[in-house]
């Protein structure tokens, strides 16, 4: 339990304590705000290169609530060139928006290309833009670290919880992303979703657990990410920023990004490798 | 340690010289107390009519004046606020020590005396950039929840401010919240908060003496940037015993103290303990039957203070006292089994001896600790982290009066400081996992100095000092000379111009990036690779007399600041054990001016306080590329109007009202998409953070009222205390936040996940509304 989160507890009950509305709608007019390229690009072993390049817009700029698909379209930077190189294979990436119906998730740059299995050396990413700025990133995909086993264990109502073990290369620091969902990994939001990493770690297993949350025939995913240092700062960034926002303890940051050139984008360039295992409880 | 050496050599051979010149002289030494209690009093005027000459008591009651050998007796006199003057004939052809007890002036009882200095010492003294605050001042003020609080009450003076609403924090010049020294009968208490900064530690029942230092630091004092805050405790009635306490909305208090042996020893125990977690205890008993019930965590806080004297003969008096301060955190439920608790404990042994009328000194060996503790156990699994600092401290003082135009203090002083820095053990039962961090540190810090109260002529006066600080850890050693210097000038007797310079050095540094004081933050000292931190301060003012009542000050102040530290953005701190790699170093400046007028004496007292202020801190590598920016409790205005009306020895009235530049924030300029990996989060948007607090939070005013109404029964008197908090019920920004918009309304639920919102709206949370709040307070 975080101590800023029970300072922020500790404060709602003052607040509810009041028994009075103590928050307001104000008017704020921030500085003006110089638009940003942001990337996301995600390279997993077996699917196609793809990414997604957009630009950053003012906090406060309306929503269309009606139409989102035009507004959509006037944040994504077209007429780029894309490209990513690895070994002696150069990749280029098309302009054209892909739908990923599976996940729900879309593109705007895509090659039939697929990454690689079992390469292990540079990927590296170039783009000019159409006002001919620069955006440079290299990554690699790390090896996945496996799951070693998973405990199930029931308290006396019949409810479980899942502990979750992996064995940590105690020679090298690593990062992990942590993910839980109940259900679905695609229809569900996870239950935990975290980055984390393996400097406090004494004896080179780790344990996510959870609650005594599971009714015996929840079907259950751990899904455990090897990330590199920049893709676990990037999360953290974005995460930390996210929750900055309504808790006054907080401190926010700017978004810690690995994309290098004269574009001053922000974003994140870096490779998927993780071990998944699905559990029925039961 | 050659230097020190060589100090102290320059101590002695200037105590001969200044010996040597003083064959056809005595000297009138003592102490002046309270003559019901014994209490020493601390800035009571000695004088003697015959000659002028005149000095007031020191922190310890004692007092030594210097003046010609005489065939004939002179008269000295004695005067202190709220007492009446006392006058006395003694022989002066022979050094003299004279002790001397006044008593309460009754025709007073009617009015509100607000400070132990009096209108003429504020102008004349070389002192500036001085604070005091009474207790009576302090308990008669409106209380935030009823609770007296002398850190509350600084916060109206000119040049400090909260840092956020209701927080007990203490920004002083520019200074961050870390930059103050805050002393407690010598003892060094870290942590003054309780409840995350809404209270402090000090209970006003057992504190004597308060005074805060904004700049022209005395030699004596180092360690920290920005302030001195130098806490002085009772001692205790010598004379009978008494009792004191009081019943209010969120805690009680109880003080008892009395003579051990009468006249010659005493004793004072001063306790406080707060009651939510009795009413929230019996609303979880009501409610354990209910499935759909959340327990209230439970949560208390306590404080202890006790202190005793005993008078060892007519040159040594002894004096122990000790504080401890818990804040206790609990809960508990089938999963969770959480406990946390913080607070400090301190504790001082100080010897006072007077050697002869012109020498005294004082030896204190003083502890301090401070220390928070998370414990968390889910089934099979253990969870602790926890983190401290304890002190040792060891210092030799001594006052030194050769003539009536030097009065010199010297003095050493070691400190062995032990850190545990984020100390955490985590992991399974059956030990199969198993983490764990934490830094343990040491280091000695250590310092010398002299300093010289010099009357120059009768215009001009001047305290010279200089200290030598030094600091050695984890190999590194630091060691940081620290000229002191004030002069004043008396223009006219009623008018004087005054100014100063003081380099401060601050080995010990807070880690901390939340915007108030948290339990878990950690102290942290300097390393190789973590430099001191330093401040030169330069002050200009003058004090005007106006009348017999009232005392104009008006001060400019420019605060440079070395070496200051601050956080890399999303900075890891909490069980992090490379620390230092968090952290980045910069520099900034602060200045200003203050103006202050006050009224000490009659029915209606108080003060009007103006602060006009500008702080930048910048050159951090990786703060905004190295560029200057304002820290968020850069607030160019603050105004301060306190007012108390004694109507008659039932009644009194006060006021108090403040209004503040709202303070900076940080806001997001953009927002860029973020759709994450298949499987994630998935927020659709994430912030874009740019520069540091460019946003300004509305502007904060509030007033206070409150009204003491006493009572006058056979066995002592008690009083109801009624406060008004924000009593014209102003919204004061807390915090802002944003908040997505939708064009639909999803009611009590909420838009459900993924939902597109049509806009942001930005969000004002206010903490406090009108809050009234009773205390009940008696004294036997």
């Amino acid at each position: 339990m975080n101590i800023k989160y029970i300072a922020a507890s500790l404060l709602i009950i003052l607040i509810s304590l009041s028994a009075c509305n103590l928050e307001k709608q104000i008017e704020i007019v921030l500085p003006e705000y110089e638009s940003q390229p942001v990337l996301e690009c995600y390279l997993e072993p077996g699917k196609a290169f793809r990414l997604l390049l957009s630009k950053s817009n003012s906090y406060f700029d309306p929503i269309p609530s009606d139409d989102l698909l035009p507004y959509l379209e006037s944040l994504l930077i077209s007429n780029a060139d894309v490209r990513i190189r690895f070994g002696d294979e150069e990749v280029v990436l098309n302009n054209q928006v892909l739908v990923d119906f599976e996940t729900g998730k879309f593109y705007n740059y895509s090659s039939a290309e697929i990454v690689p299995e079992n390469f292990s050396d540079n990927f590296e990413l170039e783009i000019i833009l159409p006002d001919g700025k620069l955006i440079t990133a290299i990554t690699r995909i790390l090896p996945i670290v496996p799951i070693d086993s998973i405990s199930i264990e029931k308290n006396a109502e019949n409810k479980a919880r899942c502990l979750v073990y992996i064995k940590d290369n105690p020679n090298e620091v690593n990062y992990y992303r942590r993910m839980l969902h109940n259900g679905s990994i695609v229809d569900s939001f996870p239950e935990q979703d975290f980055v984390t990493d393996d400097k406090l770690i004494e004896n080179n297993i780790f344990v996510f657990g959870t609650g005594y949350n599971y009714e015996p025939g929840d079907t259950i995913f751990n899904t455990i990410f090897h990330i590199d240092a920049s893709y676990s700062r990037f999360l953290t960034s974005i995460q930390n920023s996210i929750s900055s926002n309504g808790n006054p303890f907080a401190q926010p940051g700017v978004i810690l990004t690995n994309l290098s050139g004269n574009a001053n984008a922000i974003g994140i360039f870096t490779g998927l490798s993780y071990d998944r295992v699905m559990s029925v409880i039961p | 340690m050659s230097r020190l050496y060589s100090f102290l050599f320059l101590i002695a051979f200037l105590s001969v010289g200044f010996a040597s010149s003083a064959q056809n002289r005595i000297s009138i030494s003592g102490i002046v107390r309270d003559g019901s209690s014994g209490e020493t009093l601390i800035g009571a005027s000695v004088g003697i009519l015959e000659t002028g000459a005149g000095t007031i008591t020191n922190e310890y009651g004692f007092f030594t004046i210097n003046t010609e050998k005489k065939p004939d007796s002179i008269t000295v006199e004695v005067s202190y606020i709220g007492y009446l003057p006392t006058t006395r004939r003694i022989s002066a052809d022979k050094d003299v020590k004279l002790d001397l007890d006044l008593s309460n002036n009754e025709q007073l009882l009617e009015e509100v005396v607000i400070t132990g200095n009096t209108v003429r010492e504020a102008v004349q003294s070389t002192q500036m950039s001085v604070e005091n605050i009474s207790m009576l001042e302090a308990k008669v003020l409106p209380a935030f929840f009823g609770e007296v609080d002398i850190i509350k009450t600084l916060q109206l003076k000119p040049g400090i401010s909260s840092g956020s609403e209701g927080s007990s924090g203490l920004f002083v010049r520019g200074g961050s919240n870390d930059q103050n020294l805050i002393v407690l009968d010598e003892a060094l208490v870290y942590n003054a908060n309780h409840l995350f900064g809404l209270f402090s530690v000090f209970n006003s029942d057992a504190i004597k003496d308060v005074k805060i230092y904004k700049g022209g630091f005395p030699a004596q004092y180092s360690g920290r940037l920005s302030s001195v805050l130098d806490v002085r405790l009772k001692e205790g009635n010598n004379q009978k015993f008494t009792g004191s306490g009081g019943i209010g909305l969120i805690s009680s208090r109880l003080t008892l103290e009395g003579p051990i042996q009468k006249g010659k020893s005493s004793f004072i125990v001063s306790g406080r303990r707060t009651y939510i977690d009795l009413i929230t205890n019996q609303i979880n008993k009501a409610n354990e039957d209910n499935p759909d019930y959340n327990t209230i965590p439970g949560y208390n806080f306590y404080d202890l203070n006790t202190k005793v004297n005993f008078k060892l003969g007519e040159k040594d008096v002894l004096y122990l006292s000790g504080y401890f301060g818990r804040d206790v955190f609990g809960f508990n439920s089938d999963l969770f089994n959480f406990d946390f608790n913080w607070g400090n404990t301190t504790g001082t042994a100080r010897w006072n001896h007077i050697y002869n009328s012109r020498w005294f000194s004082n030896t204190t060996l003083t502890f301090s600790d401070y220390q928070y503790n998370i414990s968390n156990s889910i089934t099979g699994f253990k969870f602790s982290v926890g983190s401290n600092i304890k002190d040792v401290n060891l210092k030799h003082d001594i006052y030194f009066s050769p003539n009536p135009n030097h009065e010199i203090k010297a003095g050493i002083s070691a400190t062995h400081h032990r850190f545990v820095v984020g100390r955490l053990k985590a992991g399974s039962d059956d030990g199969l996992v198993s983490f764990s961090a934490g830094q343990d540190l040491t280091a000695v810090e250590y310092g010398a100095y002299i300093s010289d109260d010099w009357q120059i002529s009768p215009a001009l006066k001047a305290h010279v000092g200089m200290r030598l600080s030094g600091f050695t850890s984890d190999g590194a050693t630091y060691l940081s000379p620290e000229p002191r210097l004030a002069l004043r000038y008396l223009l006219t007797e009623k008018l004087a111009i005054k100014a100063s310079y003081a380099r401060m050095s601050q080995f010990v540094h807070l880690v901390s990036n939340s915007a108030i004081s948290l339990p878990t933050d950690v102290w942290y000292p300097s390393t190789a690779n973590v430099k001191p931190q330093t401040s030169d301060q330069l002050a200009l003012g003058w004090s005007w007399e106006l009348g017999k009542d009232f005392v104009f000050t008006n001060e400019y102040y420019y605060k440079w600041l070395g070496n200051q530290i601050d956080f890399k953005d999303h900075a890891q701190l909490f069980a992090n054990n490379n620390l230092e790699g968090e952290f980045t170093f910069g520099d900034g400046f602060a200045y200003g001016t203050e103006l202050s007028i006050e009224k000490n004496f009659g029915k209606l007292t108080g003060w009007i306080g103006y602060t006009l202020a500008l702080i930048k801190r910048g050159n951090f590598a990786d703060i905004m590329g190295g560029r200057y920016f304002s820290p968020r409790h850069d607030r160019r205005h603050d105004v301060s109007v306190v007012a108390m009306y004694a109507v008659n020895r039932w009644l009194t009235v006060t006021a108090t009202w403040v209004y503040g530049s709202g303070d900076l924030t940080w806001l997001p300029g953009g927002r860029g998409l973020f759709q994450d990996i298949p499987g994630g989060t998935s927020t659709p948007v994430f912030p874009i953070y740019g520069d540091r607090n460019t946003f300004r939070v509305p502007d904060y005013h509030r007033m206070d009222v409150g009204i003491v109404i006493k009572f006058f029964p056979k066995w002592g008197e008690n009083d109801l205390t009624i406060s008004v908090y924000n009593v014209y019920d102003r919204r004061n920004a807390y915090f802002l936040y944003l908040e997505p918009q939708y064009s639909q309304d999803f009611g009590d639920e909420g838009p459900p996940p993924g939902a597109v919102p049509s806009g942001i709206a930005a969000k004002q949370v206010s903490l406090f509304p009108i809050l009234p709040s009773f205390t009940w307070n008696f004294k036997f």
